[in-house]
Parts: C-alpha cells; structure tokens; sequence
C-alpha cells in the first residue's frame, strides 16, 4: 500500500467520524429547534374536540411536560444506541416509520439517478465534443433545464398529467394495484414517471453540462490531440480515450446527487404525492412530532453527509493537489 | 302517555323536522343511484382519505381518520342517523325511560357476535364504559354529564342499565360516540392500566375484533388501509340479506387534495371521506353530466368559520386598544363592514349562504329565522367607529384613536386552508375601505391552538367541525367556562350579563326534556348572541359531494364522513366494474 | 450576444421591480370581486364596428361563478388611460379594471402582483445571494488558503450548515419575535437567512479552488516578491473562484427566490400587501387542476424560469462551468428541503 493510499484511507476514516458527530448535531438540533418552536404535538386534540384537561393528561402520557432539557437526555441516550424513540403522533417507533419511508424514497432517487445519467452522460460526450445545432439545442435545454427548480417542473408535470391523464398523480399506486407482484410493479413504475422526471430533470442538466465541459476539455488535453494525429477515428477517440479522464468530474459530483435525491425532495414528493421522507418530514414538523423530526432530520442528514464524504473522497482520490491538503 | 313513547315521538318530531328540512336538498347530476334494483352483494370501493390513523384504538385516538376507522369496524349501542338527525337502535335494540329521567335501561340485540366469533353480551358494555372512564382514555369528556360520569350495571346478559348523575335531555344520544369494544381482548390491559398502550399502529390486523360491518385485513403505512367484510355483522337488509353488501372498501391514504381529486376523476377512486373544494365544484358538474362522477349538493354545511376578537382580561392590550378593541361596537361595525355577499362569491365561489351565527340553517328545528343581524352598511359601520372615538385624523385613510394610534389589528388565521386564508383577506380587504387597517397572519394550525391558549392574540379566524346539532352537546362553545367559549374561554365567572344569561338559558336547556321548550329557550340564546355578537359568521358553504357512478345506495350528508357514515349498505352498483 | 440578452433582461427585471408603482395599473392587493380568477384582457384598437380607437379594454362579464368564466362585453369601450393618477396605464371604471395578465383567485391583477412581486423576490434573492457569496468567499478564502486546523474546522462548519435544515432554525427563531414585522424588517431578515444558509457550498467550492492554486508558481512568485497574504488571496487567488462563483450565482438565485416562500410557510414570509413570486406560486399549486383553466397564474412560475435563465446567460461566457463540479450542484437545499 503505497503513502498516498495509506493517506486516503485516513482522510476518509476522519471524514467518516466527522460524519457521525455532524448527523447527532444535526438530529440534535432538529429535536431542540422544533420543540422550542410554538405548539406540540397535542395541540391538534384541542382541533378535534378536546378541553384542556384531556390535553394536559395526554401531554403527561407523552412525557411533553418534563423540561426540555430531560427530554433531550434521554432521547440522547437512546439515540446513541441507535433507538430513535416512538413518534408521538403515530405512536410507534421512529425506525419503523423511517424504514418504510426511506425504501420509497431511495426507489424514487434510485430511479431519478438512472435517469439523469443516461440522458446527461451520453448528450453531454455528443455536446462537448462536437459542433451544429443539435448540440446547441442540447445546451439550451439543459441551461432551461437548470432554469426550472423542482417545484415548478412537478407542477408543470401534474398539471399535464391532470389535463391529459396520461400519467397518474400521487402515491405509488399500491393502493389500487391489481394482485400479483408484476401487476404491483407496473402500476409503481407508472406512478413514478411523473415524480422521477420532475426530480431527474435538473439533474441530468448538471450533469450533461458538467460532462460537456470534461469532455471538451479532455478532447483538447495533447495526449488526444496527438492520437487524432495519428488518425485514431473520431468516435473512437471520444468514447474511449476521453470518456474515462472526462468521467472523472461526473463521478465527483456523483456523491452529492445520491446525498440529496436519497434524502427526499419535499416539493416533489408533495405535489406528486409521493409517500417518501421528504413528506414524512413535513408532515412531522407540521404535527410538532419532536422524534420523528429528529429521527428525520437523521435519515436525511446521513445520506447527505454520506454523499458528500464519497464526493470528497472520491475528489481528493482523483484529485492528488487535492489529497496532499485535504483536511 | 309513557316517558319513553313521549320520547319517541318528540324523536320523530325532530327527525320529520330535518327530514322535511332535507326534502330540500337536491341532486345536482346523476341520479341516485341503486334505489330501483336492489343492492347486490360483493364487490368494492376505494375512498380516499388526506391523513394516516393515529391508533385503531378510539379510546385514545381522537382525530378524524380514527373515528372513521371506529365507525368502519366497531359498532355503537345507537346511533343518530345522519339524514334525520334522529336517534336510531343499534346494539341497542329498544330502551326505556324511568319517570325522573335519570335511569335509561337498554335492551341489546341477542345472537350479535364478534369479528372473531365471540359472542357480545353487556359485560362488553359495561367493559367500553369502564375502558371510556379509564385515565388513558380521552372519551371520558364525551361521556360526562355535569362532569360526573354515568353509573352503569348489566343486570343480565343483555340489559344494561345506565343512571345519569342528573337530567340531561340529549339522553342516549351521547352514546353515539361510544364504540363498542371487546372485553375477552382488552380487560386484562385495562387492570394493569396498559389500554392506552393497546391497538396502536403496529397491531396484526387479525388481533382487533369488533362489531361494525368491516373488519381491517391491512394497514399499509402511508399507502392504504383495506377493510373486509365482518362475515359475523348482525345487520341485514329489508330483504334479509346479511351486510354490508361491499366485500371490501379500501381507503387509500392520499394526503394531497389535488391528487385526491384527480384520482377521483380518473376513476382511480370511488369516494373522498371530505367534502369538494369549491373550486372543484365546476368541473365536477360538468363530469355529473357526463355521466362520469355523481355530485351532490347535500345542503349547507354545520362546520361554520367565525372571526372573534380576543375578549379575555388577560389580553396583552394597551389600555387606549383595549377600549376600543374589546368594545360591542367595534364588533358590529366589523359586521357592517363586510359584505358577505361578496364574501360568498370570493371565499367559495357563490357555493354558500350568507349567516350571521353558528346555528346554519341545516341544524333543523335549531336554526331560528329572522334574529336580529348586521348586515352589510359601510355607512353604519364608520358611524360606529366614529362613536368609539375612531376617525382618520391624519389623512392616511386609516382611522386613528383619540390619542392618534392607528386603529389596526391582527387577525390570525390557519396557513394552508384555503377558505380560512381567502376569508381573512376578504375581510382585511373589506375592513381596509372603512378605514381599519388589518395584518392577516397565517400560522400552522399547532401554532395558532398554543397561541390560543395563551391568549397572545388579537383575533382569529378559525372554526371547529360540529359533532351534534343538539345544543346540548355543544355546551363548551355556549357556556362561559368552556374551552371552546372562543373569545374568552374558561371564564370563572360570567365576565358579562348577557354571558350570564346565556349560561343560565343553556343550563335550563340540558335539564329540559320537553323538546319545544328546549327550542325555545335555544333561540333566546341566539337571539342574545346575535344581539352581541361575541364572534362574526359570514358565510357557511353549501357541502357538495362527490362520487363515482359505481358507488350506490349512498345517503351523503353535511357531515364528515359524509358517505362513509352509512358504510353497511353501501354497494357498488350493477355493472358497475372498475 | 446570448449574454447581452441575458444581462438585459436581468437589467430589464430590476428597472421593472423599481418602476412597480408607476408601471402597475392597480395596486398589490387591490381586489376586484367580480374578476376572480380573470382571464387576461385584450387591449383592442378596433370596435365592433370597425372604427379605430385609441387602446381600450371590453369589461368582462362573468358568466359562471363556479367555473370563473367570463365573457368580453363589447357593447362597452373602456380606454385606457395613460399616465395618470401616477401609473403608465389604468383604466378609470372601478368595475373595468385594466387586467393585462388576468385575475388571481382573490380577483387581484397578477399583473401588477408580478410587478411588486418583483421587488420583494429579486430583492430578497439578490441581497441573499451577494451575501452568502461574501461569507462563502470569505470563509473558503481563508480555509484554503490557511489550511490546517482553520480549515477543517470550517469545512465542519459548513458541512453542519448544509445538512441542517434551516426551516427548523426559522420555526424556533420566528416564535421569538414579533407576530407583524415591517415589510423592510422581513426583507431584511429573510436576506440574512438566505445569505445563513446559502454559504457553504460557495466555501466549499471557493476553498478547493484557492488551496490549488495556493500552490500554483504565480502565488508563490506573488508571495516571495513580498506580497502580503491578505494581498495575495485577494489580488491573484479570489480572481481564480469569479467563475466558479458567477455558477454558484446562478444556482442562489432562482433557489432563493422559491426559498423565501418556503419560509413563509414557516411564518416568514411576505404578507399582503406585499405579494412575492414564491407565495404567489404556492398560491397557485395549491391547485393543480386550477392552473389548467387558469394558466395564467403559472406566470410567477415563468418569470422565475426568465430571471433564472437570464442570470445563467448573463454570466455564461466566463463561468467555466468545469469548475461546477468542485462545489457540486447544491442550492439552497436544506432551506428548500428539495
């Protein structure tokens, strides 16, 4: 194992116990914030018929009545043994909750990922390395593309889905989905055309610029110059000798991408109607549910921190300026 | 005449008196469907429902989606029926009256079992009502009267008797909150005091019993909540046949209203367990004549709006706001200023009445014609402001008081309600051209209940869902120590006369039995009311309900559930597949 | 000239957003009851009868409440009026509103909605934006150049910011103040979390860039000709992050302008009558099926996409985008939650 490898692997063991901390600060700092924050949990029985008397007991049974300080310890020390605690709300643990939630969300970002590769990668090998209007017109639309934050592309893709019906709006379908996993699976995949475009559109733009300009940018390096001299094909030179050095930019950047589509996007995932954590998330800050925000707050803070440490790591691997200072 | 034949017929009194109210109700496109052929068994029908269950257990869970649950899978001893307003047998098969009025002794049902096969007699009842008691439960509230709860024995297998700590005229109808729940499952939780803990989310379906027509098969957290038929449901038709007629309903957890509707419209789903958007109502229409959905206009709604001022002595107020903010006159000038016409058109599209109270006209023999109002009269208004010592001293088109403060306020309202957002900005807009200026604050509806409670507020535009149209089960709204006597609640004392009066008026009106008497002594209370109008109504929306063409035998009413009240005899038309 | 256009609409938005009181035909919150959810109106030149006319609008007639549908009157002429009563154009019938972009569901003139709009949202964006770049620049130009402890320390930091979502911070810190703020208090405010919240990707970004070229021979050059080290970071390293910022830029800004309604849900936002494109638009979604009958209430969402596209434009040539992929492609995502 050489020096520089040996100093990788402890760059990345370094980021990772950072992680760790940042998740629980995180997490932390969610459960604090929302419970300072006006109204709990109980709040919602006074709207359902309930006098003060009932929501003071109902506060005791929740432990909402402890100072804050308590509540925090405890939650605390639960955490750390990676028990999130029960959801006020819902009244079951926190983990659960997640669980379920994060499986919709990762086939959602799974599927968004795809997508925004397999368009991005190859349209930006074909604009950045060659010349005409097409493109150019690849170009502009993913600078539209870029233009467009998620909220309004999922409306624009609901409102088309409500005037046309082509695709269904919201959740994943299980609900009505005939008997049978393949019936199951087909009605999933139909209900998630419209939440993945609207999640993959930006990103496929990202990335068909950034590989536009990696492959550009390859193509000019001498070493290619010199094989088109030598009269290696066009295709030839763009798809296998500039493909893997131009890949190196997407790839960095890959980390992030996963980090923040697992996560859960909440403006997609709410006009969409997509059961994922971006909703879950809303929907406990909404309700004041304390653990299910920190829990939340946890899940998402893990992927996004997992994301970046790969794209750092990944950065500082194929970047050895960058190794030598990384911190 | 006996206690209890009297009983009866002041009943159907009542019920002939909301049914001749509903004769009026209409149906707007489609017909009603499955009434000629009768209803055939099987099938099934998706509804869709905006919020997830918070427990299936109803003693501890109080919110929307879990009475829908409760009423899907658990039976009540009676029931009011919805379309009459009249108190109906359920497990309860007759019942009689002693002549004090305190003692009620029910007969139930013989032969009735279980989901799970286990026959129901009245230690099941005796049981709920010891589990309803229990300090983990939160019906005890429901099922008090004067703050003491009923006596209950079980003389035999099945009679029950219930003793009532003192005269309370809505009698038995109170237990139409109560769902019967199975002693063999839950007894041993409620000794080692765990019940709050039992029947939570995570429960196997297959451990839940009950008596209603469905039982749950699964609960798919997020996605979906599917019921079956409770093959031991002791309903049967006119024609015998055993209910509920659907095989299975499913309710799909759709928390998004535009998703809601558009699943509707696409055929995805049969029913929405709310009522339609105003915004909705038109495209809708145009489906019902198409011959794609069925839309009907149920009538007016029950569940009213009101924009109170904050009357407590508490109130964070200035002495100079205080005067003028808190007065009678300030309150009427605000309803003079509102023109709740134009109200109705922008707040719901011209899909409501215009009213000045809580009682809509869809409370029946309640609602009382011709109280003494405020309508809408600029002219009036600005002279009722100038009276309190308000006039634009400065030039500004605001008013000042005397001591040149602007007269401006806030209003606090639900972000994310729609209605309750656009209302509030029509009333600022309204308020602004008489010269009072208005800053509308939306806050999550966590928020505005803690503000609430503190009383850190200057007013509000909020409203709470009606569970009864008897005043008597709405006494913490009317009474002046009640958590729900909005603008000053929980008052130690009458804080004015009229309050006061009202207090004694609705006293009078529980302990009454004589049903025109108890009308009577109703409407004096809303003649006080409107006289001092504590808080403002404008406009109460016509309820619309939609459903798709396979949907029939459906009775929909104002109130929520407002199809699914009637579940067991829903069915899905001939013909009628997806 | 992609660019010049860019940097003209982007010009063209701010004149806009500054000329709003005299280029609106009504005012912000102005509500017409009998012109909810209005369509735009046509400014005619010709009558029925085939005169010509100075520009003049028909009054609409609303036929179906329930489905806001409206028909023109054209047995009435109502002209427009130019520069009086200090706007560019009105109309001087109360009941024949001039409604260049059609009504909203309070029958407001999202016209001029847009127009004050305009002020708030680009406002709020542009203020954030310069300032999450002035502490992102600052607190990446130090890491980078420094290294060491100050460097990862800060990196920590910022990673701690990126990962938190900010609207909990919002929620807490907004119970703390007053429940109505001054319009210029919430401008400011919401200007200061945006810039909170918008740094560290710009830091991560502008460190990675100043650490290499820390290391390139014109800095050390720079450096041992007796420069001092304030004078080297910001004379020969910063002017390496112009293009890496002028991307980041255009990523803040159209993030930003959606962040500020995101915040009002959490109580911090602009309220009437001050409107913004953000609230505006989630006014609109709320329903889907509305925007189909009424597309023009999706125009928030278009003058969104313009300055959004006009800013990339304007700064297209000397982004180098390559230089994206440092920083990767973060907005204001734990503000936004998206």
């Amino acid at each position: 194992m050489t020096t520089a490898h040996r100093r990788l692997i402890g760059y990345a063991v370094r980021r990772t116990a950072f992680a760790l901390v940042l998740v629980l600060l995180v997490s932390s700092a969610a459960l604090v914030l929302v419970d300072l924050a006006p109204g709990d949990v109980t709040a919602e029985l006074f709207a359902a018929g309930l006098g003060p008397e009932a929501i003071a007991r109902e506060r005791h049974r929740l432990g909402l009545d402890r100072p804050l300080a308590d509540q925090y310890v405890t939650w605390l020390g639960r955490a750390v043994r990676l028990d999130l605690g029960t959801s006020l709300r819902y009244q079951r643990p926190v983990r659960d909750l997640l669980g379920e939630r994060i499986g919709n969300t990762a086939l959602l970002g799974a599927c968004a990922l795809a997508v925004a590769t397999l368009v991005g990668l190859p349209l930006g090998v074909v604009t950045g390395s060659r010349r005409g209007w097409l493109p150019r017109a690849v170009r502009a639309a993913s600078l539209t593309a870029l233009s467009v934050p998620p909220l309004i592309s999922s409306l624009l893709l609901a409102l088309l889905a409500a005037r046309t019906g082509w695709f269904p709006v919201g959740g994943t379908g299980l609900a009505e989905a005939g008997p049978g996993a393949l019936a199951s699976a087909a009605t999933v995949a139909w209900h998630l055309t419209l939440p993945t475009l609207a999640l993959a559109l930006p990103f496929a733009a990202t990335i068909e610029r950034l590989q536009s300009d990696a492959t550009a940018a390859a193509l000019a390096e001498p070493h290619i110059q010199a094989a088109r001299a030598r009269g290696v094909g066009d295709g030839r030179l763009v798809w296998r000798h500039a493909l893997r050095p131009a890949l190196r930019s997407v790839a960095a950047i890959y980390g992030i991408i996963i980090g923040t589509l697992f996560s859960g996007s909440f403006a997609v995932e709410i006009v969409t109607a997509w059961p994922g954590l971006g909703r879950l998330m809303y929907d406990a800050l909404v309700s004041r549910d304390i653990y299910l925000v920190a829990g939340c707050a946890a899940a998402g803070s893990v992927f996004l921190a997992a994301g970046t440490l790969a794209s750092d790591v990944a950065l500082a691997a194929l970047d050895p300026r960058l190794r030598q200072d990384a911190p | 005449m006996t206690k209890t034949s009297k009983i009866a017929v002041t009943l159907v009194l009542a019920g002939a008196l909301v049914a001749a109210a509903l004769l009026a109700r209409h149906w707007v496109g489609g017909a009603p469907a499955g009434r000629a052929a009768g209803p055939s068994r099987g099938g099934e029908l998706v509804a869709t429902n905006r919020s997830e269950p918070t427990s299936f257990n109803r003693y501890t869970a109080v919110r929307s989606t879990d009475e829908l649950i409760s009423r899907l899978t658990q039976a009540r001893l009676v029931r009011i029926d919805r379309t009459t307003d009249a108190l109906e047998p359920r497990l309860a098969e007759r019942w009689t009256v002693s002549d004090d009025h305190l003692t009620y002794t029910l007969f139930l049902r013989q032969g009735v079992q279980f989901s799970d096969g286990v026959p129901f007699t009245s230690a099941d009842v005796v049981f709920s009502f010891q589990a309803a008691y229990d300090p983990s439960s939160q019906m005890a509230g429901e099922l008090d009267v004067a703050g003491q709860p009923l006596q209950v024995t079980a003389p035999d297998d099945h009679t029950v008797v219930l003793t009532f700590p003192s005269v309370y005229a809505p009698g038995l109808r109170m237990l139409d909150g109560l769902p019967i729940l199975p002693r063999h499952k839950l007894v041993a939780a409620l000794r080692e005091g765990r019940l709050g803990e039992m029947w939570g989310l995570a429960t196997p379906p297959a451990e839940l019993a009950g008596l209603g027509p469905f039982v749950l098969a699964e609960y798919t957290p997020g996605q979906r909540l599917v019921f079956t038929r409770n093959p031991h449901y002791w309903r049967r038709d006119a024609a015998g046949t055993p209910l509920p007629y659907l095989n299975r309903l499913v309710l799909a957890i759709v928390p998004d209203q535009n998703a809601e509707v558009l699943r509707l419209e696409a055929g995805q789903s049969d029913l929405m367990t709310s009522e339609t958007r105003p915004e909705d109502i038109a495209s809708f229409r145009d489906a019902a004549a198409a011959g794609r959905l069925q839309l009907v206009d149920v009538g007016v709604s029950r569940d009213t709006n009101l924009l109170w001022i904050n009357l407590r002595p508490d109130a964070k107020l200035s002495p100079a706001r205080r005067a003028w903010l808190q007065s009678e006159d300030f309150r009427k000038a605000i309803s003079y200023a509102v023109d709740r016409q134009q109200f109705v058109n922008t707040v719901y599209l011209g899909a409501a009445v215009p009213i000045y109270g809580p009682v809509t006209p869809s409370f029946g023999g309640w609602y009382v014609p011709g109280l003494p109002t405020y309508p809408y009269d600029p002219a009036r208004a600005r002279a009722l402001l100038a009276g309190l010592g308000l006039a634009d001293r400065n030039g500004d088109g605001v008013l000042e008081d005397r001591r040149g403060d602007p007269v401006r306020f806030s209003i606090l309202t639900q972000q994310g309600v729609d209605t309750r957002e656009r209302a509030a900005a029509v009333i600022q807009n309204q308020l602004r051209k008489v010269g009072v200026a208005v800053d509308v604050v939306s806050l999550d509806q966590l928020a505005l209940i803690q503000r609430f409670g503190t009383g850190d507020y200057e007013a509000m535009y909020f409203g709470v869902e009606t569970t009864d149209i008897d005043p008597a089960s709405n006494v913490a709204f009317w009474l002046s120590s009640g958590a729900f006597h909005f603008w000053n609640p929980g008052q130690p004392k009458p804080a004015t006369d009229w309050e006061a009066r009202i207090d004694e008026l609705m006293r009078r009106q529980v302990t009454t039995i004589d049903l025109a008497e108890r009308q009577q002594l109703f409407a004096e209370v809303q003649r006080i009311f409107a006289q001092h109008v504590p808080a403002l109504y404008f406009a109460a929306p016509e309820v619309y309900v939609a459903m798709s063409p396979r949907v029939a035998n459906a009775t929909p009413v104002p109130a929520r559930p407002q199809v699914l009240w009637n579940a067991d005899v829903l069915a899905v038309k001939e013909g009628g597949a997806r | 000239m992609t660019r010049a256009l860019g940097r003209l609409v982007v010009v063209l938005v701010v004149v806009a957003a500054a000329a709003a009181p005299w280029l609106a035909p009504h005012g912000s919150s102005d509500q017409f009851a009998d012109y909810l959810n209005a369509p735009p109106m046509r400014l005619h030149l010709l009558d029925t009868g085939g005169r010509w006319h100075r520009p003049f609008v028909h009054p609409l007639r609303l036929v179906d409440r329930l489905e806001s549908r409206y028909v023109e009157d054209d047995s009435r002429r109502v002209p427009v009026r130019w520069f009086a009563g200090g706007h560019l154009w009105s109309t001087d019938a109360p009941d024949a509103p001039l409604l260049l972009l059609g009504a909203d569901r309070l029958g407001r003139d999202v016209f001029s909605r847009l127009l004050f709009g305009a002020r708030a949202s680009v406002g709020v964006a542009l203020a954030g934006t310069l300032g999450a770049l002035l502490i992102g620049v600052l607190v990446g130009g130090l890491a980078g150049y420094a290294g060491g402890l100050a460097d990862e320390l800060a990196m920590q930091a910022a990673d701690f910011v990126l990962i938190l979502p900010a609207v909990y911070v919002v929620l807490a810190l907004r119970a703390t103040m007053p429940l109505v703020l001054e319009p210029a208090r919430i401008f400011v405010l919401i200007a200061t979390i945006l810039a909170l919240v918008g740094w560290p990707m710009a830091a991560r970004g502008v460190r990675a860039i100043i650490a290499a070229e820390r290391r390139r021979d014109y800095a050390a050059a720079a450096r041992s000709l007796g420069a001092g080290h304030l004078r080297v970071l910001v004379r020969h390293l910063l002017p390496a992050a112009r293009g890496f910022l002028a991307v980041q830029a255009t990523l803040l800004v159209p993030s930003f302008i959606l962040a500020e309604a995101t915040l009002s849900f959490v109580g911090l936002g602009f309220v009437e009558p001050t409107p913004s494109w953000g609230t505006m638009l989630y006014e609109a979604a709320r329903n889907v099926r509305d925007l189909g009958a009424f597309p023009w209430l999706l125009s928030p969402a278009a003058a969104i996409v313009l300055v959004a596209l006009a800013v990339q434009l304007a700064t297209a040539g000397d982004t180098g985008s390559g230089l994206l992929w440092r920083a990767g492609p973060g907005r204001a995502r734990n503000l936004q939650i998206d």
